[in-house]
């Protein structure tokens, strides 16, 4: 199977502590475009999901006039979700209670400023 | 219903392989859902066929985009055969969600219909449905 250009991107992220998936998805689609998850994981399902709340969040800022989202965190019981988007494309990883955030939230920045 | 909800699609319609309605949401005249429902049933086998030809088994959902609005047309196998799901949608929802959705109604659908025995369609019931539907296409009804 051929490599998509965010297949190290994504790798990188996964390499985190406490980090068990991360996609690029297309927000328009909810269609995960390359992904890095553990056994376990319901890819497909994530993306879709992700992808329609990222899409709320940045409707809901638009109409807040707090301008176009940047980073979007989704804190659970268990862990959490983390979002970067560009352009149509949407960083977004999962992660456990014991992920360093503050990290992954530099290193999802820096890697959507490459999504194209 | 749920699924509706769920996915937040605007229009759904629920058929049989042959073209005959079971169950609708969001058209409002009987004679789009009866075009729409012959159209659907006609373009899943076409589908179905060329996944054969191609693949050896049959595709069996189908995507098509849209400026605005995109349609989703998937099988779902039950106790009772296969039917078809034709939805239409546009950006309140994606396809992504879409096909999420049509995932969980297809288990839900194969949990209920376990254990019942599939009993095909008599010819009664195909020539009382058939002159319903012509009698409304003809407009006698």
């Amino acid at each position: 199977m051929t490599k998509t250009p965010y297949a190290e991107l994504l790798a990188m992220l996964s390499r985190h502590r406490g980090v068990v998936g991360s996609f690029v998805v297309s927000e328009r689609d909810g269609l995960a475009v390359d992904s890095n998850v553990q056994i376990g994981v319901h890819a497909e399902a994530v993306a879709a999901l992700a992808a329609s709340l990222h899409r709320k969040a940045r409707l809901a800022c638009g109409a807040a006039g707090c301008g176009v989202v940047t980073f979007l965190r989704l804190d659970a019981e268990k862990g959490g979700i983390c979002a970067a988007g560009r352009d149509d494309l949407v960083l977004v990883t999962i992660s456990e209670a014991r992920a360093n955030i503050g990290l992954l939230r530099v290193e999802m920045m820096r890697a959507a400023k490459a999504l194209t | 219903m749920k699924f509706i909800d769920d996915s937040r699609v605007r229009i759904a319609v629920l058929l049989e392989s042959s073209g005959r309605v079971l169950a609708q949401h969001g058209f409002t005249r009987s004679v789009d859902v009866m075009s729409a429902c012959a159209l659907a049933a006609a373009i899943h086998a076409s589908a179905a066929e060329i996944g054969r030809q191609l693949d050896g088994t049959p595709f069996t959902t189908l995507h098509h985009a849209g400026h605005e609005r995109q349609i989703f047309l998937g099988e779902l196998s039950t106790g009772k055969g296969a039917h078809i799901l034709l939805t239409v949608f546009d950006d309140a929802t994606s396809i992504g969600l879409v096909r999420l959705y049509f995932a969980e109604l297809s288990r839900r659908l194969a949990g209920a219909a376990a254990g019942m025995a599939a009993a095909p369609p008599t010819f009664a019931d195909f020539e009382s449905d058939l002159n319903r539907n012509l009698a409304k296409l003809f407009g006698r009804i």
